[in-house]
């Protein structure tokens, strides 16, 4: 790559982004050479973007608010600009007077800044020298750290600001449209006309249900002249039990939910789609937002009684997991990590995992509070088979198994004794793969286990407890390992044993998440470079300081064998005091009703995220958000019942001038749909969709060509026309069609995903088999209508895939290619060649137009119209 | 895949200047431009590092080739042979819990081949004769100890699954050279690679970064060719009236939008790969003498051949990055029996791999193709189970040929009983920040902005192997 200074201007008639592509010299280049056009520019430095985190990282360890070495201090403006005891340091203005930039330059070793530590990257020293030259400016904001005004806006407490004043009334339908108008009024644009209700009618159902409107429900809103036509539908679909579908996809996505273990074997996890239902019918019931996360936290140790609470734990459980790892207290930190990371990212909306080796580059994030925020979870332990009961029901199977057992005893001893040659080898096996220590722990006594061999000991158990899902040595793999006699009486015992299967009672319901281990947590380390075994100081458990720096009030739940610390965490994050909770949800149910958030990096609320385009705007929503008891329906009825809201997707070409990217919401954008959506919408214009709900997944066909990996289609076909949500997740084989669709990779937190146009994507909607059946489907549907009239055909097969009626010239248009289609099928038929047909075609219907028309819905399902919401 | 990048809408102006600043190399930044200048000379190219490199061949040794059986050779671990190992050596902690066993001699024969004189076992003598164009780095060190972690990181430079791989770090960086097939291609010749698809993953980069793993049967790509009950003139007339539809819907919408573009785009690209796809992979074209110099008329060689002769077609059509794997499904992990194992493995091997260097000269393709050897780590001195070794991920050996490396050198060197990179050791990020330099690329200067950190395909370490360099 060049490190020349070399600019580039981009320009079209619409759009003019100027900017230094390549100013290679700053480690923070690009983004400081914003402002500037042109490749003779100089950038402009700014201090909280370039220097504060230079300053943060390598000065305040002795110059900043514990140590003030020289009587120096770096992270005040008063107290930076006095200087050290040998006087001022910074001469706006001079740089190569001020002592600043000779002691960072110094070559003798002794005398050179940082002290004790390499000299600093002279693109640091080369932007320190640029700031001073320009002046030193230093924005009041952040004049003085210890004051609230330095801090960065996200960790400002929520206002609670009055919606503007605007000039069009009469556009306002609530004061969210208030603060969009006021903002497209003082930049000169206006706002779009409203969508057509066909239009609004097909965004609002994808947007909040994923499903389109039928064509009688199309009928009842176009017919529905009352003033609230609108809103009745909107509440009619918040109150559907499609909402929780379609919007725990985006939970999901955060959650890096999925349904296998990952790494080399992959394991499936059976219990985890609990939590995907959890979280649709949390969703549906329009839980509290405070509650919802709460339960993920540490439901637990709050409602431990509460089914729900528990499974909601899963949230902290989806790390993707090694059952082959050897080294085991590396394979704890980085399961820490990898929740400390989620939780930071979801929850808070910051990047903490920036601070894991070192103090955050540029948020004020230090490398104690990342591990500080670890400790809260630092017992945890995988709870992999919860019996989803109460205490009583518990008890009771536990009696009926009791009996069962009893009964069943000697056939059992003895088919444990055939089994056990080949468990003792399977464990040993395993075992002696463990380093010494490891071992030691496993074998040793349970009351001379520290804390710290408890977590050794739960993690190694996950495979070698009978009771997990993961065991490795079950009867049948045992008994699959035997042969000869041993096999022959194995078997024969097993069908003795069959006979008692009535007296056995049901398994109960299972569910996964985590419990703490114990009252007592393993200590917590800050980990030098990040690195497992590199032990710094310990750090008890905190909240990010910058913060909230009180420490937390921590204590052992009554009557639970827990520590209490996700308790507190739980409490700190649910909290309406908590600057960023609200804000960081608001936005993100913002986001996906409108593509992009008011923060456009819905996870990085921190200096290097996006600021917001509507501060105020953001603001209220979060104060309304905590005010309406944390409803998301509440905020998402107002964006929905908005102005904005129901807006065109169209724009003159002044405003497309003055907002190319829509960032102040003059238009509706318009969003390609996920590709579950794509799916869901597709079988339901196909008449083949499957809407029952929850339950364990569903695995539907996939691609000639890459079956098996573990993906073996439901045996009940119905099964397979299930919603996109209930598509079993594996993290080593996604569903090919969603990959291809920018699925995450369910490896880590994904706040928003990527919408890449590929040709992969083509070959899968124009070439897979399913695509093609679901054409063949609905063009049943639309021949069914009326198969002696063509114009009734292809103005069903608009109403089923688009929502709406086809115009003249696109009705002719069709018929021009189905005629087209017919003639070149016909001479296909003639050879003898495949065709591909309707389901159930009605008698004496020409099979080489039905197959025209087959083609024709294809098409339908392939349009920009059909995979874009609106 | 990529042909045409597009990821549409950056999240932000901010978003697109790091990216574009950091990252976008000439061809990925033509064509965003493109994209987003109504349609500017793709010849708008940034300068790069002057790279001879345009394509990279990638033989991956699946499981763990033994580097002292066959390009270190160890006198003193003959002599150590069936003693402990001397505790100068140092500890390690294995996969298999192996350490305490006593060593095991290597029972090749050696010999130095070519006017550099470079040390190759008998267990390949046909890619000896090519040692004159090899790099041998025989100080590479990894930090897995696991297959799964391992293949992961020598991929992707991290041991945990979710980076991207090398070969979509390079198709991000410099785009692809051949609109109509995929910049970055895999091929296996047995199992499934251990950790499957994240190993040739885009991880946080956009999803059309990624590698597609091509077919053995029918057609290489999935869902590449159209249902049989649907002909080609009707598949041809199905997407005229899609464009058709698809231009009077962007009529009535937002004029500017590079999505819609894009998308129309995606489908007349899908439709050319759809014939230069199968013609890329049709074999039948080579004459009987080159499908004789891969070895693709011997049962053991054919299935490698087969994939190295494919290799070249690609490379030859413009496709960025190939990763082949040889012995898929750990198949080099000679725990026990390495003799047998490795015999056969070399032997399947061996002609491929040599017969691919001759024709790559021939076509005069090795300057600009870089290809390069090794597997996921070596293997250890201490036996396992009386006549295996172990994994070893603390010194093993590599090598490149062709693409601007050092034609006839040894980098590097192992202790005298081959555990441990002791001279010049090349850490896994060394090795892509290597690879990257031939290419071009400044592995520091390949950025993508990613949760806020500037993710570059070293992580935080990486150092160019000048050595390695012509």
């Amino acid at each position: 790559m060049s490190r020349s200074r070399s600019g580039l201007v981009i320009s079209t008639g619409l759009l003019a982004i100027a900017c230094c592509i390549m100013w290679g010299q700053l480690a923070f280049g690009a983004p400081t050479a914003e402002a500037q056009a042109g490749p003779s520019a100089t950038p402009r430095v700014d201090f909280e973007r370039d220097i504060q985190p230079i300053f943060r990282s390598s000065c305040y360890q002795c110059h900043g608010p514990d140590r003030q070495k020289a009587k120096l201090r770096l992270d005040s403006r008063p107290l930076a600009m006095q200087g050290g005891k040998d006087g001022k340091i910074i001469l706006p203005g001079d740089a190569d007077q001020s002592e600043l930039i000779r002691r960072l330059t110094e070559t003798d070793e002794n005398m050179r800044m940082p002290q004790d530590r390499e000299a600093l990257p002279a693109e640091q020293i080369a932007l320190i020298r640029a700031w001073i030259e320009q002046g030193a400016t230093w924005p009041d904001r952040l004049a003085n750290v210890n004051a609230k005004l330095s801090k960065h806006w996200s960790f400002m407490p929520v206002g609670h600001p009055t919606p503007p004043a605007v000039s069009d009334k009469s556009w306002v339908r609530n004061p969210i449209d208030q603060f969009v108008l006021a903002k497209l009024e003082s930049g000169g644009l206006t706002p779009a006309p409203p969508a057509s209700r066909e239009a609004l009618i097909r965004r609002v159902y994808l947007d909040v249900i994923g499903i389109q409107p039928t064509p009688a429900q199309i009928d009842a809103f176009l017919n529905d002249s009352s003033p609230n036509a609108y809103e009745k539908v909107v509440d009619e679909l918040l109150a559907s039990p499609h909402y929780g579908e379609r919007w725990a996809r985006h939970w999901l996505d955060l959650a890096r939910y999925a349904e296998s273990e990952g790494f080399k074997s992959d394991e499936t996890r059976p219990y985890a789609w609990r939590y995907r239902d959890y979280v649709i019918k949390s969703l549906s019931n329009d839980k509290p937002y405070d509650r919802f996360i709460k339960e993920q936290i540490a439901g637990d140790e709050l409602w431990p009684t509460d089914q729900d609470a528990r499974i909601a734990t899963g949230f902290i459980r989806h790390y993707p997991d090694e059952s082959n790892a050897r080294n085991l207290l590396q394979r704890r930190q980085e399961i820490l990590n990898d929740i400390t990371d989620t939780v930071g990212a979801v929850l808070t909306g910051l990047t903490v995992e920036c601070a894991r080796c070192h103090n955050h580059k540029y948020d004020d994030i230090s490398q104690a509070d990342y591990y500080k925020l670890q400790a809260f979870f630092a017992n945890i332990r995988a709870e992999d088979a919860m019996p989803l009961v109460s205490k009583q029901q518990l008890a009771e199977y536990n009696a009926k198994l009791a009996i069962w057992k009893e009964k069943t005893k000697d056939i059992r001893e003895a088919m444990a004794k055939l089994e056990d040659p080949p468990r003792k080898a399977i464990i040993k096996e395993y075992v002696d793969k463990y380093p010494p220590e490891i071992r030691a722990v496993l074998a040793s006594a349970p009351e001379r286990r520290s804390p710290m061999d408890w977590q050794m000991y739960w993690k190694a158990s996950l495979y070698l407890s009978p009771d997990s899902p993961q065991y490795l040595a079950p009867s049948s793999t045992c008994a699959a390992r035997l042969k000869g006699d041993a096999k022959t009486k194995w078997e024969e015992l097993n069908k003795q044993l069959k006979q008692y299967a009535d007296l056995k009672p049901t398994d109960p319901p299972r569910g996964m998440g985590i419990i703490d281990g114990s009252a007592t947590a393993p200590p917590t380390f800050l980990l030098r470079r990040g690195v497992y075994d590199s032990f710094g100081p310990e750090v008890q458990p905190g909240f990010l300081s910058a913060i909230d720096d009180r420490a937390p009030k921590i204590e052992p739940p009554a009557g639970l064998n827990s520590t209490g610390r996700r308790t507190a965490l739980a409490n700190w994050l649910a909290s309406p005091d908590n600057p960023l909770t609200a804000r960081v949800m608001v936005n993100r149910i913002w986001q996906h009703h409108f593509g992009e958030g008011i923060v456009r990096t819905p996870s990085d609320f921190g200096v290097q995220g996006d600021p917001p385009t509507h501060p105020k705007l953001l603001d209220w929503l979060a104060s309304e958000f905590v005010r309406g008891g944390w409803s998301m329906k509440h905020i998402h009825r107002l964006i929905l019942t908005s102005a904005t809201y129901q807006q065109a997707c169209v724009a003159t070409p002044s405003d497309l001038r003055l907002d190319p990217e829509d960032r102040m919401l003059a238009r509706y954008p318009r969003n390609r749909l996920e590709g579950e959506i794509i799916r869901d919408e597709s079988l339901e214009s196909a008449g083949l969709l499957n809407l029952k709900m929850g339950g364990p997944s569903v695995f539907p066909e996939i691609p000639a060509g890459v079956e098996g990996h573990g993906w073996k289609p439901s045996s009940d076909e119905a099964q397979r026309d299930r919603r996109s949500i209930y598509v079993f997740v594996r993290r080593n084989v996604r569903y090919p069609m969603f990959e291809t669709f920018d699925m995450p990779d369910t490896v880590q937190t994904c706040a928003r995903r990527y919408n890449t146009t590929t040709p992969a994507q083509a070959l899968t909607l124009m070439n897979d088999r399913m695509t093609l059946q679901w054409a063949q489907s609905l063009a049943g549907r639309a021949i069914e209508t009326n198969p002696a009239n063509v114009e009734s055909q292809i103005d069903a097969a608009y109403r089923l895939a688009l929502c709406r009626h086809p115009s003249q010239s696109e009705t002719k248009t069709i018929e021009q290619f189905l005629n087209h289609e017919q003639e070149l099928i016909d001479q296909r038929e003639k050879a003898g060649d495949p065709i591909s047909l309707p389901p159930n075609l009605p008698a004496g219907f020409a099979p080489a137009r039905a197959a025209a028309m087959v083609d024709f819905c294809h098409v339908l399902l392939n349009s920009n119209e059909f995979v874009y919401g609106s | 895949m990529l042909y045409r990048p597009h990821v549409n809408r950056f999240a932000s102006r901010r978003e697109f200047l790091a990216r574009a600043g950091g990252g976008f190399g000439a061809l990925a930044l033509s064509y965003l431009l493109s994209q987003e200048s109504a349609k500017a000379s793709p010849g708008a190219v940034l300068p790069t590092q002057v790279a001879k490199a345009k394509s990279v061949i990638w033989l991956f040794m699946e499981g763990g080739p033994s580097h002292i059986d066959l390009f270190d050779p160890k006198p003193v671990l003959q002599k150590l042979a069936g003693k402990p190992m001397p505790r100068s050596f140092g500890h390690v902690l294995t996969a298999m819990g192996t350490s305490d066993n006593t060593l095991m001699a290597s029972k090749r024969t050696w010999q130095r081949y070519g006017k550099s004189g470079i040390w190759v076992s008998n267990w390949y003598p046909n890619i000896a004769q090519h040692v004159d164009k090899l790099c041998v780095i025989r100080s590479c060190w990894a930090d897995g100890l696991n297959h799964v972690g391992s293949i992961c990181q020598m991929n992707t430079g991290s041991i945990l699954a979710g980076r991207p791989s090398m070969g979509a770090w390079t198709t991000y960086g410099l785009g692809s050279a051949n609109d109509n097939l995929p910049a970055f291609v895999v091929l296996t010749d047995a199992g499934e690679v251990t950790g499957g698809a994240k190993n040739w993953g885009a991880g946080f980069l956009p999803a059309q970064y990624q590698g597609s793993l091509f077919r053995h049967d029918g057609s290489p790509i999935t869902d590449l060719k159209p249902p049989a009950s649907v002909g080609p003139r009707q598949q041809r007339a199905k997407l005229d009236l899609l464009d058709q539809m698809n231009h009077s819907f962007d009529r009535a919408n937002v004029a500017s939008d590079s999505e819609l573009d894009a998308r129309l785009d995606s489908y007349e690209l899908a439709y050319r790969m759809q014939s230069a796809a199968p013609e890329a992979v049709d074999l039948s074209q080579e004459d009987a003498a080159t499908r004789e110099l891969y070895g693709m008329n011997d049962k053991a060689t054919e299935k490698i051949g087969t994939n190295c002769l494919l290799a070249r077609r690609l490379v030859e059509r413009g496709v960025r990055f190939v990763e082949l794997y040889c012995g898929s499904g750990v198949g080099w992990d000679a725990h026990t029996d390495i003799e047998g194992n490795h015999t056969r493995n070399c032997r399947a091997s061996d002609k491929p791999i040599a017969g691919l260097l001759t024709d790559l000269q021939q076509r005069g393709l090795l300057d600009e193709t870089l290809v390069v050897w090794g597997g996921e780590f070596g293997r250890t001195p201490f036996n396992e189970k009386g006549n295996g070794r172990d994994h070893n991920p603390w010194g093993f050996t590599m090598w490149m040929a062709g693409g601007g490396s050092r034609a006839g050198s040894v980098v590097g060197s192992t202790d005298d009983i081959g555990l441990r990179a002791v001279e010049r050791p090349c850490h896994v990020h060394d090795i892509h920040a290597t690879i990257l330099a031939l290419m071009g690329i400044d592995h520091l200067a390949l950025t993508y902005l990613h949760n806020g950190r500037r993710e570059r395909p070293t992580v935080n370490g990486g150092e160019v192997v000048t050595e390695a360099m012509a």
